[in-house]
């Protein structure tokens, strides 16, 4: 009962503030970001500089016939301004080295093709198609993308010059030979002929959907982990930790208060954002028990860390190290091939996966055996805190 | 009035010095700039991973880790298992006269394409050798990536300056320190620009050692100073501004997470997004310090450039300033 007096007042007192309508205010701001700005399925933005050393119709025809067979798109010129700029190219297999140094300023405007993704006709990447070999040469460096030198010689074989940064790995440039060891046409066909087999079906989320895990882990549980630290050194500067010292009500129940406030914006911010975009697809069950279990246990570490100074300027160095490390994870949700052993360690990382399952209706047993461990050491880290400040009261 | 400064930025730096904020706002972007020069290569090397039999062919196997990360595995069930776990993976087994590609079925596409074209390439017998590609490098070794890392390191330094302005001025309001000075010879303006003289130091030393322990030696530092200094303008106003309206540190931890908005929209516009949306972020003045500082550190910047990024981010924090003009001195009296 005085629990619930002691949320109730938490409560009424952060609708009073400014705070609780800023959680709110940027879940819509994250919403409308997600339905009017990201688009569901993924576009690349990859871009390649092009010089075809051919006989103008056969460029040509190449280029029509990917139109139409609809592997790609004719879109509007594209202008590009070409600066003063001096640079050395080297051949990776013979080690020559060229200089170049272009001292004029000029402005060209290049034929634009789209190229698409064969499966979803989703843009796949932009090829600018320059009319001089120089000209290419230059965008490449400067724009920092990859370029080429399409060839064809006396028999009408294609071969390709690519121009490259220089720091691609040797994985990828040993890639690039073996592509062009054979013609094209034989890759493809041999290509066709591939057994592939999945091992089941899959649900994947689409580029929109996939934002949400992040959302709810950023700007939820984790900003929790600043808010509650936030509330305590407000309440701290305020004396009303110091006052519990003459109440009769246990100093737990006033740190489990400051986290229901925030399980309570955190849980209406997450709903903001996640029930529009993701309708009735996850177990929505599963989905506020993950929510509550890990932003408790974020929070709890907030509180413990809050215990250990009296000033969030004190506190400053090592909130912004921990909520740094927190985002680590981030790099591989995006990356799957940077998965490091060590990073599973971070809690933000099962948080994330944890959130990635439940909204692709997944592997339940994940979330709850990671609700389980958010749990116990939620309530180690709440144990801990509450220790601390019994004992000093002050700090 | 240089005396006075000079007063509000000794103090500033004592009353910091005691409280550990100065060495947080320099040692913070240190850390990060080690722990970014430790990861860039993991993050770089996006090579596709692919899972094997250990009694496969050896030819095979040698023949694949030349352009993907190959892990090996006893039987095809433990290799299914591994296949079936959270990250994206490829099996390459073989099946009757050839190969079979084993995916779990949620991989990003550009795996599946890797695998079926190595495969095919290794079943033509394609080599190194018989390629009639060349290769041309222009020589540079710093990724984009690492160049992203660090200019969000710069920008994370730069709201960290204003942050810890705002956090001591919530502070110092709740000490009445502020009322305080108002019965001291010490102008407002005075106040203000001591205090920012004290946060654009200390987070520009942080920036520069950041910058030389990524590798960056050989930037133009003129422009990347230049920039920093402009941007720190619009942090410090904003810290300012943030510090002043703020009744408690509770307003201010909200001021400080809507910043978050316009800072990160600004990154993802100008990576992610193509051209003709660029103009969407024009209004943000931290597009501006953000493409600066990519252009310098990629060594592709001109001074033209780098003076319209500078004149943007002054202009837009100018309008901030005196749109906010009110509010500061209501703030400060």
């Amino acid at each position: 009962m005085k629990l619930l007096s002691n949320y109730l007042k938490e409560m009424k007192i952060a609708a009073r503030g400014f705070y609780f309508y800023i959680e709110i205010a940027m879940a819509v701001i994250l919403l409308a970001i997600l339905l009017l700005v990201v688009s569901e399925t993924s576009t690349s933005n990859r871009k390649q500089f092009v010089y075809n050393d051919m006989p103008q119709k056969i460029a040509e025809y190449l280029k029509d016939k990917s139109i139409k067979d609809g592997d790609a798109r004719l879109t509007d010129a594209t202008e590009f301004k070409l600066k003063p700029v001096e640079f050395v190219i080297t051949n990776q297999e013979t080690g020559e080295t060229a200089a170049h140094d272009f001292d004029d300023e000029k402005i060209i405007k290049l034929e634009t093709i789209e190229t698409l993704d064969s499966s979803t006709g989703e843009l796949a990447g932009t090829t600018y198609y320059a009319e001089t070999e120089e000209d290419m040469i230059r965008l490449a460096y400067g724009e920092s993308e990859i370029g080429a030198t399409a060839a064809m010689d006396a028999r009408g074989k294609v071969s390709y010059t690519y121009y490259l940064q220089g720091y691609e790995t040797d994985k990828l440039k040993s890639l690039l030979y073996i592509s062009h060891s054979e013609s094209p046409s034989v890759i493809n066909a041999k290509k066709d002929k591939q057994v592939v087999r999945t091992l089941g079906v899959m649900k994947t989320l689409n580029n929109r959907e996939n934002l949400v895990p992040v959302f709810l882990v950023f700007a939820g549980s984790l900003m929790g982990f600043f808010i509650v630290l936030a509330y305590i050194f407000y309440d701290k500067a305020e004396g009303v930790i110091r006052a519990f010292a003459v109440t009769p009500s246990p100093i737990w129940k006033y740190l489990i208060s400051k986290i229901f406030v925030i399980l309570t914006t955190v849980v209406v911010s997450s709903s903001i954002i996640t029930i529009p975009v993701m309708k009735g697809q996850p177990n929505y069950l599963l989905f506020y028990i993950f929510l509550i279990i890990t932003t408790f246990a974020i929070a709890s570490l907030g509180l413990l860390v809050a215990s250990f100074f009296d000033s969030i300027s004190k506190a400053f160095g090592v909130m912004y190290a921990i909520m740094i490390a927190l985002l680590i994870p981030a790099f591989s949700y995006y990356i799957p091939s940077f998965d490091p052993l060590w990073l599973r360690f971070f809690p933000t990382y099962p948080m994330l996966q944890g959130f990635k399952e439940i909204l692709l209706n997944g592997d339940a047993g994940y979330v709850l055996t990671f609700s389980l461990v958010f749990l116990a050491g939620g309530l180690v880290l709440f144990v801990l805190a509450d220790k601390r400040f019994k004992k000093t009261l002050t700090v | 009035m240089i005396n006075k400064l000079l007063v509000i930025f000794k103090k500033d730096f004592l009353t910091a010095r005691r409280d550990a904020m100065a060495t947080y706002i320099m040692v913070i972007p240190l850390i990060l700039a080690v722990g970014i020069t430790l990861f860039a290569p993991g993050l770089n090397d996006t090579t596709v991973k692919l899972a094997m039999l250990k009694s496969d062919d050896i030819e095979h196997i040698e023949y694949m880790k030349q352009f993907s990360k190959v892990e090996l595995f006893d039987s095809v069930d433990e290799l299914e298992r591994r296949v079936e776990k959270r990250d994206d993976i490829a099996a390459i087994v073989p099946s009757s006269n050839s190969y079979e590609i084993i995916l779990q079925g949620n991989e990003s596409e550009i795996v599946e394409e890797y695998a079926v074209l190595l495969n095919t390439l290794y079943e033509l017998g394609a080599t190194k050798e018989e390629t009639t590609a060349q290769l041309i490098s222009f020589g540079r070794t710093v990724p984009p990536l690492k160049t992203m890392l660090v200019n969000i390191l710069i920008l994370m330094t730069i709201m960290l300056a204003g942050m810890l302005i705002a956090m001591s001025i919530v502070e110092e309001k709740a000490e009445n320190t502020i009322n305080a000075i108002n019965v001291t010879p010490v102008s407002q303006t005075a106040l203000v620009v001591g205090k920012s003289l004290f946060g654009s130091t200390v987070a520009m030393l942080g920036i520069i050692g950041a910058v030389l322990i990524t590798g960056y030696y050989d930037i133009n530092w003129f422009m990347i100073v230049l920039v920093g200094l402009t941007s720190m303008i619009l942090s410090l106003i904003i810290g300012f501004l943030q510090g002043l309206s703020s009744e408690d540190i509770m307003e201010a931890a909200g001021s400080v997470k809507l910043l978050f908005l316009p800072i990160a929209g600004s990154i993802a516009v100008y990576e992610f997004v193509s051209n003709k949306w660029q103009w969407t972020m024009y209004w943000s003045p931290f597009y501006w310090a953000y493409k600066a500082n990519t252009l310098i550190l990629s060594k592709t910047a001109d001074w033209g450039t780098v003076l319209l990024c500078t004149a943007m981010v002054i202009g837009l924090s100018l309008i901030v300033y005196i749109l906010s003009l009110p509010k500061i001195r209501k703030g400060l009296s």
